[in-house]
């Protein structure tokens, strides 16, 4: 399914929450789309099963996914999933990016610019799922 | 669950073992480590049953472990040195742990035959180091112990062996919760597969956490300031060590994360860097801390 740096300095569960997190924002994981067993985690990649059972649970405290009794975890729809925690974190980066291009002398307007190219290219921000096109394969 | 309390072991006059009181989740990857000759090996000959305690109690889901047959048919020990009967063929010693264990699995045996790939009408007297080591994981797997208790597992095995053990190790976990105990000093071989830790020294337990905590509790900061280093700075943070790279300082901090930075943060460092620990640092940083003397050996 995916890798983990086994050598990294990184806990590998925080490695798994951050790789599930990845895998659910980029939509290769659907809404409502079943998580792999901690069973079959575990058994594939050569993965305590308690650390398997940890990830998810803190996913699910942070509103990627949810757990059914008996059934498994599952993937959380979009609109709920975006944290606070997660929108703090990126403004910390940008925050840090914007101070560098300011500091090697980027002018506010070049900023400015930058941010309307990126809002063009985006639909800024707006989810469209029908105009996405991107899932096509899947339904 | 395996609950050791106040145990105490001596050998002669000298005592090896100092108040020992820990427990060990079932479905649990505990990793003992230690400095050679904390009292690892003792230690788990004394939770197997194979040492008796002189003070305190070990039992497992409630009940002694000495001389407790209804216990140790549940239990599989593979020491560091390991022991078959000379002349013995794998598919004879087979026969034997069938007799002993009343939970040996033929089917599993004969499964685990493709996964080894070792000729069963060979005398295991016969094979090299790490073959018989494959051996014992074979026999022991077949048993399908409720508690596996593993002194330096991993020594003499070559890396794909060491992935399948390992492997054959988390399925069993995740399939019947099967509990581990690993003994080594060889952090890094248990860094991946155990969930809880427990650092052996002089005979006393130092630390014992869950793994993820452990690593989440202390980290490595590399920290420059324009100036002087704030004094006040120091105070706030509580810091295990301290190490002088030209203007930029190495210090090893304990706290949580978010705390660690907010406070770093708030005094305005031109360089800031916070990472993780490896197992290997987190054990060397806490042995110096309680006296071994780390220096000395790592020149």
């Amino acid at each position: 399914m995916f890798d983990l740096d086994l050598r990294s300095r990184k806990p590998i569960y925080e490695q798994l929450v951050d790789k599930f997190k990845e895998l659910i924002m980029k939509e290769v994981l659907q809404a409502d789309e079943k998580l792999p067993s901690v069973r079959t985690l575990a058994r594939q990649m050569t993965i305590n099963p308690n650390t398997i059972q940890k990830a998810y649970r803190e996913l699910e405290s942070q509103g990627y996914i949810y757990s059914l009794k008996g059934k498994g975890s599952f993937v959380q729809a979009s609109s709920e999933k975006v944290s606070q925690e997660e929108l703090l974190k990126v403004q910390e980066k940008l925050k840090a990016a914007i101070s560098e291009a300011l500091y090697l002398g980027m002018k506010r307007v070049d900023i400015e610019l930058l941010l309307d190219e990126i809002v063009e290219m985006t639909g800024g921000g707006i989810r469209d799922d029908k105009a996405s096109g991107s899932n096509e394969d899947f339904s | 669950m395996i609950k050791l309390q106040e145990v105490t072991k001596t050998f002669h006059k000298q005592q090896v073992l100092h108040d020992i009181t820990f427990q060990i989740k079932g479905g649990s990857i505990y990793g003992l480590l230690g400095s050679n000759g904390a009292g690892k090996t003792t230690l788990l000959k004394i939770i197997v049953g194979i040492l008796k305690q002189e003070q305190g109690s070990v039992q497992i889901e409630g009940q002694q472990v000495f001389e407790n047959i209804d216990v140790k048919k549940q239990m599989i020990f593979i020491p560091d040195s390991l022991y078959f009967f000379p002349h013995y063929t794998i598919e004879q010693m087979a026969k034997f742990y069938q007799n002993i264990y009343p939970s040996w699995n033929q089917e599993r045996f004969v499964e685990l035959r493709e996964v080894f790939g070792l000729n069963i009408k060979k005398k295991v007297s016969q094979f090299s180091k790490g073959m018989r080591r494959q051996v014992a994981f074979w026999l022991a797997l077949s048993a399908m112990p409720a508690i596996l208790v593993l002194d330096e597992p991993f020594d003499g095995l070559d890396p794909v062996v060491r992935r399948k053990v390992k492997n054959l190790l988390i399925q069993d976990v995740a399939d019947r919760k099967m509990t581990v105990i690993i003994s080594s000093h060889n952090l890094r071989e248990v860094e991946d597969i155990c969930d809880y830790v427990g650092i052996l020294h002089e005979g006393s337990i130092l630390l014992e956490k869950d793994l993820d905590e452990l690593k989440a509790d202390i980290h490595k900061v590399q920290i420059a300031f324009r100036n002087h280093v704030p004094a006040a700075l120091k105070n706030e943070l509580s810091i295990l060590h301290e190490e002088k790279r030209g203007s930029v300082r190495l210090w090893i901090v304990r706290g949580a994360e978010t705390e660690v930075s907010k406070k770093i943060e708030s005094y305005q460092p031109i360089v800031y860097d916070l990472l993780p620990l490896t197992l290997e640092e987190i054990f060397v940083y806490e042995m110096g801390g309680a006296g071994y003397n780390v220096e000395n050996i790592l020149v």
